[in-house]
């Protein structure tokens, strides 16, 4: 301490230091790789696979195991081998089949684009309804403050998932709503079961969002650059949108991945429960629903797509903890 | 302190209404006619029309503006009044009354719930411990990923395969129900394991037992994952405060610290979490009732919103909100008890 180094040439840009940061998180790396391998797949799988699940049904095939056990046991082989030419496809059903002989490794593998945009979407959309109400509520204060307040507890009073299947059950008709109908040809879900599952899963973590952004706005309104705008004359969308929203970020898109996680597991929960998406729709806990009655007798019907659920969530709840180490200031000491 | 009680109170009965204006507004939003869905589809107009009548459904929702006279003559005041003397009305399909299915599927619930916290608590919290005070062990790895693959985990999922390994393949274990079919016997509280031990019947209370364990881990592995993290995080961060450094500075042995200072302040959180998982419980009962055909309050609910019953609908989720909104009062009242440190004003 005794010599005072030379200023820098420049300082480091804030981004790299994220990517340095973030290079030496293992669990945020194994969380990277793992969703960019779904997303991925979900991006790939109408080129490598095309696949109709309407039209798609084979019933001499039906309920039969994984083809990859072919290269060990005979009675698959003889069961996946073509009658006319008698040659073998190992990979013709790589997780077997369900009781519409259709493969599962093929509907798992579209699946993910389901999962995907639904985990995405109904959290952007909570993060932007909740972080919006939020900050107004935590930079205004006052009666606002007090009725968003209010009402976040009355929702956070009812466990989520049966506000959920309110929600879903209420709005899920052979008439949706216009919004739920454009929503669904927005994001091209091709259901408006779904379109609704994915908005009651949003709804319920509004009010996360809402307590986690007035809390951080609560402490960053009283730092000394706010208040510093606030004396050289900013408007109060100025203060609010330039200064005091981006730097309560950080916390929030920690919570936006650990929350795409949680919203993947709720959404294919409502599809289990048969108020999310509706056969032959290929999304993942509706498959598992279509798979109770078989499951005793073919359990790769079941297996594979709780795998596929499984692993998508757990990439993301790595994210969000690599996120949390290079963004979470505390966590730096 | 007393007027901190007195406002938290307050605040929990406010939450309560909140609770009940929107689970009845919620209700009557669910598309399709209970009178249709009660008579069937080939009911005369005339029969559905004098139905409605008679269950009020033909009223209002909150005011009777037509009426000036009689504003109150709507469904919402009615059913508030009901409320407030504890009647929640009789399940349209069924006919027995709310409050009576409540009190005999609650504690099929409430036994679940707690076989599942015990579950996660016993694995939990020693997992938790073990890792924070062998930290970047090899232990602590282990445990650490564990508890990220257990709140990764749906629970719907592993339900089923647990259900698979151990009922269908191994058939150690029982895939559904309470009680084996040959199992005789007459609760008393409702508490299955209890109610045998309480009648000398110990074969019947391993029988329930048995019956528990599946849908308890399934259930209980979230709680787990998330008891374990706090548990860790929580006490690596007391014992890196000053006092537990005065502690040993003082010449205390290693366990008398970690077990007498450190532990009693670490578990704070802990309880906090525990009390948050009282709604997350609630919520996993209806997806492990489902698979497990436990006769609770989460199967029973589900099953009524797919038949569109009312009144089970509005008891059953406002009793659930109810349970958490008390839950999450007690949990912040016992901070004062836990932890003197805490103001109250």
């Amino acid at each position: 301490m005794t010599t005072l180094s030379p200023p820098q040439a420049a300082p480091k840009r804030q981004q790299s230091i994220f990517w340095r940061r973030f290079r030496r998180s293992t669990p945020g790396k194994v969380g990277a790789v793992i969703v960019a391998l779904f997303v991925l797949l979900a991006v790939l799988a109408p080129i490598i696979n095309p696949y109709d699940p309407t039209t798609d049904r084979n019933y001499r095939l039906n309920l039969k195991p994984p083809s990859v056990s072919a290269l060990w046991n005979r009675d698959v082989a003889d069961t996946y081998r073509d009658p006319a030419t008698g040659t073998l496809n190992v990979w013709a059903a790589p997780f077997g089949t369900d009781n519409l002989g259709r493969s599962v490794a093929t509907r798992v593998l579209h699946g993910a684009q389901l999962s995907l945009k639904v985990g995405v979407v109904s959290t952007v959309l909570a993060l932007i309804a909740g972080t919006l109400l939020g900050v107004l509520a935590g930079y205004f204060g006052g009666w606002f403050d007090t009725v968003v307040g209010y009402l976040s507890d009355v929702m956070l009073a009812f466990p989520s998932i049966l506000l959920a299947i309110g929600f879903a059950s209420i709005f899920s008709s052979d008439h949706p709503p216009l919004l739920i109908a454009a929503m669904d040809r927005l994001f091209a879900l091709h259901s408006p079961q779904l379109v609704t599952a994915m908005l009651a899963v949003s709804l319920v973590q509004v009010p996360v969002y809402v307590r986690l952004a007035r809390a951080v706005v609560l402490s960053v309104r009283e730092r000394e650059f706010v208040q510093a705008a606030g004396a050289l004359g900013a408007t109060q969308s100025r203060m609010i949108f330039r200064h005091v929203l981006p730097n309560s970020l950080s916390p929030l898109i920690v919570q936006g991945a650990l929350s795409i996680a949680t919203a993947t597991i709720e959404v294919a929960a409502l599809g289990f429960l048969g108020i999310g998406a509706q056969p032959p729709l290929p999304e993942w806990g509706t498959m598992i629903s279509d798979s109770r009655q078989y499951y005793v007798d073919a359990p790769w019907t079941m297996v594979f797509p709780g795998l596929a659920i499984f692993l998508t969530v757990l990439g993301f709840n790595l994210l969000g903890d690599g996120l949390r180490d290079v963004l979470d200031p505390r966590s730096t000491q | 302190m007393g007027s901190y009680l007195i406002r938290r109170v307050l605040r929990t009965l406010l939450v309560m209404i909140g609770i009940s204006v929107v689970v009845f507004a919620f209700v009557r939003s669910i598309p399709g006619d209970p009178a249709t869905a009660l008579l069937g589809e080939r009911a005369t107009p005339e029969a559905a029309a004098a139905l409605r009548e008679q269950l009020g459904l033909n009223k209002p929702w909150f005011i009777n503006y037509k009426d000036p006279a009689h504003l109150l003559d709507a469904q919402f005041p009615k059913y508030v009044g009901q409320l407030v003397q504890g009647d929640l009305g009789s399940g349209i399909k069924s006919n027995i009354p709310v409050r009576d299915e409540l009190a005999a599927r609650f504690p099929a619930t409430a036994e679940l719930a707690i076989a599942a916290l015990l579950f996660a608590l016993l694995i939990g919290l020693p997992t938790g411990l073990l890792a924070a005070l062998r930290r970047n062990s090899a232990w602590d790895n282990l445990a650490t990923t564990v508890s990220l693959l257990g709140v990764s985990m749906p629970v719907f999922w592993l339900g089923l395969l647990l259900s698979y390994f151990f009922a269908v393949r191994l058939g150690w274990l029982p895939p559904s129900a309470r009680l084996g079919n040959d199992t005789v016997l007459e609760p008393v509280t409702g508490f299955y394991v209890l109610d045998a031990l309480l009648r000398g019947q110990p074969a019947a209370a391993w029988d329930a037992v048995r019956h528990l364990i599946l849908p308890a881990i399934a259930l209980g592995s979230i709680p787990l994952a998330i008891i374990a993290r706090i548990t860790r995080s929580s006490l690596l961060e007391v014992l890196g405060q000053d006092y537990v450094r005065t502690a040993r500075a003082k010449g205390l042995t290693g366990r008398a610290v970690t077990l007498k200072h450190a532990l009693r302040n670490a578990l704070l959180p802990v309880v906090t979490v525990i009390g948050l998982q009282a709604g997350a419980l609630l919520g996993g009962a209806v997806l492990t009732e489902t698979i497990f055909s436990w006769p609770g309050l989460g199967s029973w609910l589900y099953d009524a919103i797919s038949q569109r019953d009312y009144p089970v609908i509005q008891g059953g989720v406002i009793f659930a909100a109810l349970v958490v909104s008390v839950v999450n009062l007690l949990v912040d009242l016992s901070y004062a008890v836990l932890d003197p440190r805490i103001q109250y004003r």
